[in-house]
């Protein structure tokens, strides 16, 4: 039974095919890499799925829930969690806050509560500080806890983008290109913390990915698109040896 | 929200609930202690006058956490500031006028007006933003203004509302001391939700749409839901002040909340500092005791008698040069000036905060 279920998915921006008959699942637990070259709309899927662009036509299943117009927050509410290609954090707020935020829809308390801090609230609150700072733990960032996060580098701002989807407690993480702008070092952490969250939490992930090395190392499968369109899928030796595969990301000898 | 570690040594967090603790040091307490003092002491030494204008002060501070809370935190451009004040300051006097309703009903009643405004008023913020948002704000405020003005003369009373002084518990709240400590104690309350709810999740939402709408949403925010709720909560707390601007003055015209009110509290917010309830707070003091200032400046000079018919005309250019000063020069406003003042202080003798220490 796949947990995450796309069928037929097109996008279209006026005269623009974005996307065209798009499909896959994701199988429990799978880490599922999606990738292609610039402009082939990986993270369109994304988009559809975490439901801020409505697809022309589809359909997108999560644990047997038609996702398809739900607003966003429902869908994050429903346990799908993402992360985005430049981080988007939120940069004047502390990485203990953008944590917090990201874990929002975990929080029961109301503005009334809130406005006198009852001690349901000061409970709430302290709960999930705590839920936070193991999160916090998990990926390493203790050092920049109250840092203002815009004032921090890059790829430790990526990395508060990935704790922050944690945050959520998801059931499924849409992760859009983790590694763009790390270094070599942050590369290998987050590699780490791929495979802990596969292997320690279970958590299946759709997995956008410019690094063919990281995706051939870690990607349980592979699924290749080309200008909207699905040109290979499978394990990552069958994929990346496809002369589909080869072509599209390198051209052909005329 | 969480804060940064202050800056005392020996001082250490032994729990998270330090992170959200409101007075963290013994400095901090022993300070809140001195300013408590003055401000009780303050009405038993200082004349009427200064009495009245550290009331005006309280009076002003709620709007400005109001709208901080709104235009500073949440992201969302209002100009229907002076809209919401009358909307609160005539339906006590209407009330008072009306029913001969008592102060306790009067007020919570001017809270449910302004938290319905609120909702009509942020409607447009779903659809619009920046700009667009602030117009359609306006166009409420002309709005109210209008239906205030239109009861004034369908009722006859053109020159104004008149509300006696209100009573409560059988004591009638009408000496200008007695008017302070009211005052002092709503602006504290005002400032307390507002702390509240900024160290809650709602503040946090709040902050998370102000960066980035879409990311907020998709990271399970309810953006519309959030924004209504930063609209109804700052008009609620707006129309109360207005009220209680009522009672204070004893009278309600609609001329008092012009145009100009509303750019008053948006250069409250903007001279404070933009995103900090203390910028709310320092704003207010500023921008009510400045025309003050810019009288007495005038007064002391030579031929001030000449000078006495153009000091209204002074005023209004003074104020917009201070504006634009702040947005060129200082663009966290006076709570960047605070910051880097205490800063000097705790650092010193050295300038600058260590490399990659956290801040």
């Amino acid at each position: 039974m796949a947990e995450l279920d796309v069928s037929g998915l097109v996008l279209r921006f006026g005269g623009l095919q974005v996307l065209d008959g798009v499909s896959f699942s994701v199988a429990p637990g799978e880490l599922f890499a999606l990738i292609g070259p610039n402009g082939a709309g990986k993270t369109s899927v994304l988009n559809c799925i975490s439901g801020i662009y409505r697809p022309s036509a589809g359909s997108i299943r999560f644990d047997g829930r038609d996702l398809i117009g739900l607003k966003p927050h429902s869908i994050a509410r429903a346990g799908l969690a993402r992360t985005f290609q430049h981080g988007e954090m939120f940069r004047d707020m502390s990485v203990v806050d953008n944590l917090l935020a990201g874990r929002h829809a975990r929080f029961k308390t109301n503005p009334f509560a809130e406005a006198l801090f009852l001690p349901t609230v000061r409970r709430a609150e302290l709960a999930h500080r705590e839920a936070v700072e193991r999160i916090i733990e998990f990926v390493e960032l203790e050092r920049y806890r109250h840092a203002p996060v815009g004032g921090l580098p890059f790829g430790i701002q990526k990395l508060a983008g990935f704790a922050r989807a944690l945050a959520l407690e998801p059931k499924f993480l849409l992760l859009d290109e983790p590694s763009a702008g790390l270094n070599r070092d942050e590369r290998e952490d987050l590699a780490r913390f791929l495979l802990r969250v596969k292997h320690d939490l279970g958590l299946p992930m759709i997995w956008i990915e410019h690094d063919m090395q990281m995706v051939s190392d870690l990607a349980d499968r592979l699924h290749v698109l080309d200008y909207g369109r699905t040109i290979a899928s499978g394990g990552p030796e069958d994929v990346l040896n496809d002369p589909a595969v080869v072509s599209a990301y390198l051209g052909t000898v005329e | 929200m969480s804060k940064p570690l202050p800056s005392a040594s020996g001082h250490f967090r032994r729990s998270y609930a330090d992170e959200f603790r409101l007075i963290e040091t013994r400095f901090a307490k022993a300070m809140t202690l001195v300013f408590a003092v003055f401000l009780i002491g303050f009405p038993f030494v200082a004349s009427p006058f200064y009495v009245d204008l550290a009331t005006q002060v309280f009076l002003a501070s709620i709007g400005a956490l109001a709208l901080m809370l709104l235009t500073g935190i949440a992201g969302q451009i209002s100009l229907g500031h002076a809209g919401l004040l009358a909307a609160g300051a005539f339906t006590a006097g209407i009330l008072y006028k009306e029913t001969a309703a008592p102060f306790w009903i009067t007020i919570p009643a001017s809270a449910v007006t302004g938290a319905v405004l609120g909702i009509v008023f942020g409607l447009p913020s779903l659809r619009l933003r920046g700009l667009y948002l602030a117009v359609s704000t306006l166009a409420l405020h002309f709005v109210v203004v209008y239906l205030g003005g239109e009861y004034e003369t369908r009722r006859g009373y053109s020159t104004g509302i008149l509300v006696d002084p209100p009573v409560v518990f059988g004591f009638e709240i009408y000496s200008p001391r007695i008017w302070y400590f009211v005052l002092a104690a709503a602006a504290g309350i005002a400032l307390l939700v507002s702390i509240n709810l900024m160290r809650s999740r709602s503040g946090r939402a709040w902050r998370a749409i102000h960066s980035n709408e879409t990311v907020a949403e998709a990271l399970g925010i309810d953006m519309a839901r959030y924004k209504l709720l930063a609209f109804v909560i700052s008009s609620a707390m707006t129309s109360v002040a207005g009220a209680l601007f009522a009672y204070y003055r004893g009278f309600v015209s609609i001329e008092a909340f012009s145009l100009y009110l509303t750019i008053q509290y948006v250069a409250m917010i903007i001279i404070g500092g933009m995103g900090n309830l203390l910028g709310a707070l320092l704003g207010a003091v500023f921008v009510t005791l400045f025309p003050y200032l810019i009288e007495g400046l005038m007064s002391a000079l030579p031929g001030a008698d000449r000078l006495a018919g153009s000091v209204f005309a002074v005023n209004y250019a003074a104020f917009g040069f201070v504006m634009i000063l702040f947005l060129v020069f200082e663009p966290q406003g006076l709570v960047g000036i605070w910051r880097r003042v205490r800063n000097y202080f705790l650092l010193w003798p050295f300038k600058h905060k260590a490399l990659g220490g956290s801040s």
